[in-house]
């Protein structure tokens, strides 16, 4: 099963197994990979398989993510890989899988040229993903992602900042929240912010949130630097280029 | 989560066979709805190929976490939506290959909207023209975006909504399962809230229903099924030209969870009151 270790000087401190499921990797205790070291952000990186091949991902971390001697914001993973954060190294480890798990009922079939096809747009789109994902890591050719981040500025909350990478995020006292209020006055969900091809929109749920002071009327898109106010807990909407 | 759902699909008054499908897993809060076409290439076979294809590979997921996946999964969505798309995926391919190994089954196609709800988080999932309605605080909403060849002139501003409604090209589809050998679904999220109705249906309900005609049927009548009921019958009324499948679901919160909400709430009072009275007495 393909695995990450996290070792230290050499010796192997943790293994952790590679699903279809990113894996996290931070100071913070909550993710996958904890690395109790300063020099460490709390939420660093994250590895994820993309397009039959494993992605590491920096999340604008202060000392940056290295893939063996590079600095990368993003980057295929190959077996072997030393991820290297601050003095710690996680050792990608896929050498005894046919394939990536969730590759098991993927075909991987190569752009056929010597036939005549029409292409529209997508299939355009598509081939050029695939000889991307076919060609050689290039650290340089990295795409910038821009993944915003809300930080709290006061009110009960389990976390200081979160990161927006899903698709919905729910804020409340619920479960299945993402940015978990505390209290018991806190509703269980209380609002929710829906990422949409065009950015990221502000919604109600058990309560109408505010933006600048204004209480939303629908959904309404973010911008950088919008003051959240859901309940007694105010945040701060940060999406820097 | 409380659900209360209803479901109705009707020949209609011109067709001669019913090709859509739909398949209602209550347990797993899992609701499909297909749409066949192929006409005598069997557009039945395709849709209930996909509403099964995709029902059984829910089914096995939710009790196999390391069940095939197919297709590649997207990182900011969740389990659930990623799983949806892999059955999508699944059962494009299986109705590709049976379009291609049997020559009575040749051209058949289907549409496919899968919606999965996990407490209050729905997942969606989508490929063709069957759409998939939000009704919150008295507004419809569209959820999906159609993959048809007129839905895509509109949205580039090619044609206008009249020359769309009056367009002869309404049945040509730009995605459908079992057109070719791979298919993009379209993923998407919502949180549902108490009091939304959502409503799953195929075009034989929205090419002869208008949305605000949608709208005020599902605000007055209240249990899912007469609902459903009355929707297809107004498709009929007003012609009935193609095959009607809708599938209505109403959400409440259960009694249950308000009782624990309150017991809670007492509870924490009551540790307050005593307290208090202990800080009191000292």
């Amino acid at each position: 099963m393909a695995r990450l270790v996290l070792k230290f000087q050499e010796s192997p401190l943790k293994e952790v197994p590679i699903g279809s499921r990113p894996l996290s990797i931070g100071r913070a205790p909550d993710n996958d990979i904890a690395i109790d070291n300063l020099a460490v952000s709390n939420y660093h990186a994250r590895v994820y398989p993309e397009a039959g091949r494993l992605v590491v991902e920096d999340l604008n971390s202060l000392n940056g993510t290295f893939v063996n001697e590079l600095r990368i914001e993003r980057a295929a993973l190959r077996d072997g890989d030393a991820i290297v954060i601050g003095k710690h190294h996680i050792v990608v480890d896929t050498a005894h899988d046919a394939a990536l798990p969730l590759d098991a009922g993927r075909k991987v079939s190569a752009p056929k040229v010597d036939e005549t096809m029409v292409l529209d747009t997508k299939e355009r789109r598509q081939m050029l993903e695939q000889a991307l994902a076919a060609g050689e890591r290039s650290p340089l050719a990295h795409t910038r992602v821009r993944v915003p981040l809300l930080s709290v500025l006061s009110g009960k909350t389990d976390r200081k900042e979160y990161l927006l990478s899903n698709k919905l995020t729910v804020i409340g006292k619920s479960q299945m929240a993402t940015v978990r209020l505390r209290g018991w006055l806190a509703p269980q969900v209380a609002a929710q912010i829906n990422k949409r091809k065009d950015g990221y929109y502000l919604g109600r749920a058990d309560r109408v949130p505010k933006i600048n002071g204004q209480p939303i009327d629908g959904p309404t898109r973010l911008n950088d630097g919008d003051l959240i106010e859901v309940g007694r807990v105010r945040m701060t909407f940060l999406c820097h280029d | 989560m409380r659900l209360d759902i209803g479901a109705r699909t009707d020949i209609g008054r011109v067709r001669n066979n019913n090709e859509d499908s739909y398949r209602l897993l209550p347990d797993l809060n899992l609701f499909i709805l297909s749409d066949g076409m192929g006409g005598e290439a069997h557009g039945e076979v395709a849709s209930a190929l996909a509403v099964e294809s995709v029902a059984a590979h829910c089914l096995e997921a939710a009790n196999n976490f390391s069940a095939p996946f197919f297709g590649e999964p997207k990182a900011d969505l969740s389990e659930k939506t990623n799983r949806l798309a892999s059955a999508v995926h699944l059962a494009n391919r299986k109705i590709h290959e049976a379009a291609g190994s049997n020559a009575a089954h040749r051209g058949m196609g289907a549409t496919v909207l899968a919606a999965w709800l996990d407490g209050q988080k729905l997942s969606l999932a989508h490929v063709g023209d069957s759409r998939a309605y939000l009704l919150r605080a008295g507004a419809l909403e569209q959820l999906t975006v159609d993959h048809s060849l007129v839905a895509e002139q509109l949205r580039q501003g090619l044609i206008t909504p009249q020359e769309a409604e009056s367009s002869k090209m309404q049945s040509v589809l730009t995605r459908a399962l079992g057109a070719q050998e791979e298919v993009e679904a379209d993923t998407d999220e919502h949180l549902l809230l108490e009091g939304d109705t959502l409503l799953l249906c195929s075009d034989g309900l929205t090419r002869m229903v208008t949305d605000p005609e949608i709208a005020s049927t599902l605000l007055t009548h209240l249990a899912a099924q007469a609902a459903a009921d009355r929707l297809v019958a107004l498709a009929n009324e007003y012609g009935g030209e193609d095959n009607t499948t809708v599938v209505v679901l109403r959400i409440g919160i259960r009694p249950d969870v308000w009782f624990n909400r309150l017991r809670r709430w007492s509870r924490n009072l009551g540790g307050q009151l005593e307290e208090e009275s202990l800080r009191g007495g000292h």
